[in-house]
């Protein structure tokens, strides 16, 4: 009996080491990817230029996150790119090396160089003809890394503006491999049509590697995404464009295999990290809910609603989601009132809302650290689809989070407007560990995959 | 009505049906289904929604020779007059056609005429009310078709342009649409995008590439998406009774008897245009402009055959670009009794280009036809040819069968042919200061 106990404990504990050390990030990115375990050096901000404010172009911006830093919580650079791109998502390549940060709009992939000096990015590459090397997708969203690849996936194409749309396969040089379109009723690729739709349309991608599935969710085309808001929400046709399907893909061949039904926009998905939990957390924008894409027990994925996002008829806009790196909470920002909820997610088919608190009158996104003791957010969700002139405000703003009190609390806000930089959206972490200037101290903080 | 004028027109209808086989553009095996929407939502209000998406990457098209849609006449349509200052050719179609889908003519290579006329959405945006332009600048209007867009007297829903040459220019210079900086930067831009200087000089040989010739050479693309010979065609001009069915024939009464339809979307003995070259008010800017239209809730569509009531106060809080009133031809001639005049569109084709209405208020013909049978929206300026009509549900339901008859015999192919056009995206070689080619400036 004690043997059988001292079997789960230590059974437990290698779950333990090798969830973390293995697969927890900073809890949202690739698990092909180094990660930084203890405390970030700086924060990239992907910046959208706006109209009448100080350059009034897209830039990257680099905070000081570091407390033992004499520039502690001050901007420390900033790398204006030229034009207001729609700068939206970023993510890091497998190396961690460089920063890969995309137009939605003009469609244009900056890719800096933030390893040389972790303080101080620079402008590595531009790829300028990501519509025409992948035969028209436009909007590259996400930024994932696979190993030696970046995969993009995009949100519209250049025929109508419209949701029909692809993933994009580039190696870590930034060369075009290939196009992945999304299955459609007209060519389903071999994958089963699950439910009532194939409709298309993309957003985001992630990956479980040991299941070998990749995962996509759907949002809507150009047309939408670049209108001002209040009057999409007005037009009953443009309220027809929204996608309603998640696709199971077998991730080593890219095929898609099956299409999911999940209504109402499914947006960000984020993969449990725990060896034997497979599955994944989505929210949907429109309808308000948390949708468990999981595998079953006979190997097939499905999708489920598991909860409400808030009040689904008061349309709270959920958008950004993170999940700690225990799978046990998911932060599920909700826009339009500017709420961070905290979900237990312990049984992930019953997830509790324990948790909320208002970051401000809008909000978007949340990086955590990998210990889940550091939560930093930012408010812009899109251009056009912030709040007008009466509500909009624009930074970036730290918490601690104490997991057991159930307690956020505020250290620090930079005020993008006041800096004259523009709208904050999508952060990245950097760390000194994880290059060649660590030092013995931080070299602790630093694990690399096996690769 | 349609039998006395057979009657009377024998002769001429003789000739029609020969001259009509002669021009029969389409055969049955080359119709390819390519008119109506790649990604459908016909049913998208009802739970048992289904997609009916088609693949992108194998809508490839198939070219065409549109010339002859030009020259050759079509059964419904009259001759077109072609300005004599620019002359039909294939070079300046191609060229046009080029220029119509590409991206690179505008500020940040996204916008091209093609963004908002979308070939497989009826030469407009069905997905929309109104344009959406560069950045996502909202514009005042409904994207109008280019389907015989060559018969206008006036463009722009405000009459503000008399010719296709001319009005080529304004959206790719205006702030809201595709903002290219001027004239010269537009043609600088173009002479360092290689192909197009050779395909100037060939299509306007001893002119080459300026202003003008840029303008007729989008014109004359714009020019030759003329489509006619539409089953309404081949019963009432062409004499065909087995062409539609009797509710498009009692559909075609109403339009011409008790709906009074025709006062303005005009229809003449040899042909129809289906509208007047003139400017009416119809009430809809009227309403907008005075917010009549406004209410303390909207109706917001989530998911298929799901709707929650939300307050306009949250609407308005991520309303950042408040709509401005839109005055119609009084904008341009500050005349007060244009105030809410808008230009009569034709309608053929109707059925592939909604939404309807210069602002795109009505989603389907249903929505208008029952507005234009409460008599409009009431206002000191209504054109007095709008008046309630008292139709009843199955002259509602004829009359839409009627407008579902005009759409032109070779629809397909002119989609089709758009389709197979690259759409002209920024490359390598590309002026960009990213691709390390700037425009000279400072060198």
């Amino acid at each position: 009996m004690h043997l059988r106990k001292l079997g789960i404990s230590i059974l437990g504990a290698v779950f333990y080491i090798f969830s973390n050390m293995s697969f927890a990030d900073e809890t949202c990115m690739s698990p092909y990817m180094a990660k930084i375990v203890g405390q970030e050096d700086y924060v990239y901000v992907w910046t959208l230029g706006v109209e009448g404010l100080g350059d009034e172009q897209d830039k990257l911006v680099t905070i000081d996150v570091n407390p033992k830093s004499k520039t502690y919580s001050k901007v420390v650079s900033v790398l204006s790119v030229g034009g207001r791109n729609e700068a939206h998502h970023s993510g890091l390549s497998d190396d961690r090396k460089y920063l890969w940060a995309g137009g939605l709009d003009s469609n244009k992939i900056f890719i800096f160089d933030v390893h040389t000096n972790p303080r101080k990015p620079s402008l590595h590459k531009v790829i300028t003809d990501f519509v025409e090397k992948t035969g028209g997708i436009t909007g590259p969203h996400t930024f994932y890394a696979l190993p030696g690849r970046v995969m993009v996936s995009g949100l519209s194409n250049n025929k109508d503006n419209g949701g029909r749309t692809g993933l994009a396969e580039y190696n870590s040089k930034g060369e075009f491999i290939a196009s992945h379109w999304l299955p459609t009723d007209g060519d389903l690729r071999g994958a089963k049509k699950e439910g009532k739709f194939a409709d298309g349309y993309g957003y985001d991608v992630r990956v479980q590697p040991r299941r070998n599935i990749m995962l996509t969710s759907s949002f809507t085309g150009w047309s939408n995404y670049m209108m001002d808001f209040g009057q999409m929400l007005q037009d009953t046709e443009a309220m027809k464009r929204f996608g309603n399907t998640m696709v199971v893909w077998d991730l080593h061949t890219r095929k898609p295999k099956k299409v999911i039904d999940v209504p109402g926009a499914p947006l960000e998905i984020r993969c449990a990290w725990g060896a034997n939990n497979n599955y994944c957390f989505t929210t949907t924008a429109l309808t308000s809910k948390i949708w468990l894409i999981y595998e079953d027990k006979n190997g097939e994925w499905q999708g489920k609603a598991v909860a409400d996002i808030g009040d689904p008829a008061k349309v709270p806009l959920p958008v950004d989601i993170s999940i700690t790196a225990d799978d046990k909470g998911l932060w599920v920002n909700t826009f339009m009132d500017g709420t961070a909820r905290y979900f237990d997610i312990s049984d992930p088919f019953n997830p509790v809302q324990t948790f909320g608190e208002e970051i401000g009158g809008q909000v978007n996104m949340i990086s955590q650290s990998w210990d889940g003791k550091r939560a930093y957010f930012t408010p812009s969700l899109l251009s056009n689809w912030d709040k007008d002139a009466n509500g909009d405000m624009q930074w970036v703003k730290l918490y601690e989070w104490d997991d057991e009190k159930l307690e956020l609390t505020h250290q620090w806000t930079v005020d993008f407007y006041k800096e004259k930089l523009g709208r904050a959206h999508q952060m990245r972490f950097g760390a000194y560990s994880l290059y060649s200037s660590k030092t013995e101290n931080n070299k602790k903080d630093v694990t690399l995959l096996d690769k | 009505m349609s039998e006395t004028f057979f009657k009377g027109n024998m002769n001429k209808i003789l000739l029609v049906l020969i001259f009509s086989s002669i021009i029969h553009f389409a055969s049955a095996n080359e119709l390819s289904n390519y008119s109506g929407p790649g990604d459908n939502k016909d049913g998208y209000n009802s739970k048992n929604y289904e997609t009916n998406s088609l693949s992108l990457s194998d809508r490839k098209g198939k070219s065409a020779d549109l010339i002859k849609f030009v020259t050759l006449k079509q059964l419904g349509l009259p001759e077109l007059v072609i300005p004599e200052n620019n002359p039909i050719s294939r070079k300046k179609i191609e060229l046009g056609k080029k220029l119509f889908f590409d991206r690179r003519l505008s500020l940040n290579n996204t916008m091209s005429c093609a963004m908002c006329h979308v070939p497989e959405q009826g030469f407009t945006s069905n997905e929309i009310r109104t344009a959406v332009g560069i950045e996502g600048r909202s514009n005042l209007r409904n994207t109008p078709t280019l389907l015989n867009v060559a018969y206008n007297k006036f463009l722009f829903h405000d009459a503000r342009e008399y010719s296709l040459e001319n009005q080529v220019w304004q959206p790719i210079l205006a702030h809201s649409e595709m903002a290219m900086p001027s004239f010269g930067f537009t043609l600088k831009k173009l002479e360092l995008i290689s192909g197009y200087k050779k395909l100037f000089e060939e299509a306007f040989p001893g002119e080459g590439m300026n202003m003008i010739t840029f303008g007729k050479a989008i014109a004359s693309y714009e020019r030759s998406l003329v489509s006619a010979n539409s089953p309404f065609d081949r019963w009432y001009f062409g004499g065909d009774e087995t062409a539609v069915s009797n509710s498009v024939k009692e559909g075609f009464k109403i339009f011409v008897g008790k709906g009074n339809c025709a006062s303005c979307h005009s229809i003449d003995k040899s042909h129809a245009l289906f509208f007047d070259n003139k400017l009416h008010n119809t009430g809809v800017g009227y309403a907008e402009s005075m917010g009549m239209l406004n209410s303390k809730k909207t109706l917001v569509q989530l998911a298929p055959g799901e709707y929650v009531e939300v307050d306009n106060k949250i609407i308005q809080s991520v309303n950042q670009q408040k709509r401005k009133n839109d005055l119609g031809l009084y904008s341009i001639t500050e005349n007060p009794s244009h105030r809410w005049l808008f230009r009569t569109p034709s309608l053929r084709n109707i059925s592939l280009t909604a939404p309807y209405m210069h602002n795109g208020i009505f989603g389907n013909l249903d929505e208008v036809i029952d507005f234009y049978d409460q008599g409009g929206f009431d206002n000191e300026l209504l054109s007095p040819l709008i008046k309630k009509l008292n139709l009843s549900k199955i002259e509602k339901v004829n009359l839409k069968m009627f407008l579902e008859s005009l759409v032109g015999e070779n629809i397909d192919i002119l989609i089709a042919d758009a389709l197979a056009t690259p759409v002209g995206d920024l490359t390598k070689n590309d002026p960009n200061w990213a691709n390390k080619k700037d425009m000279g400036y400072n060198e």
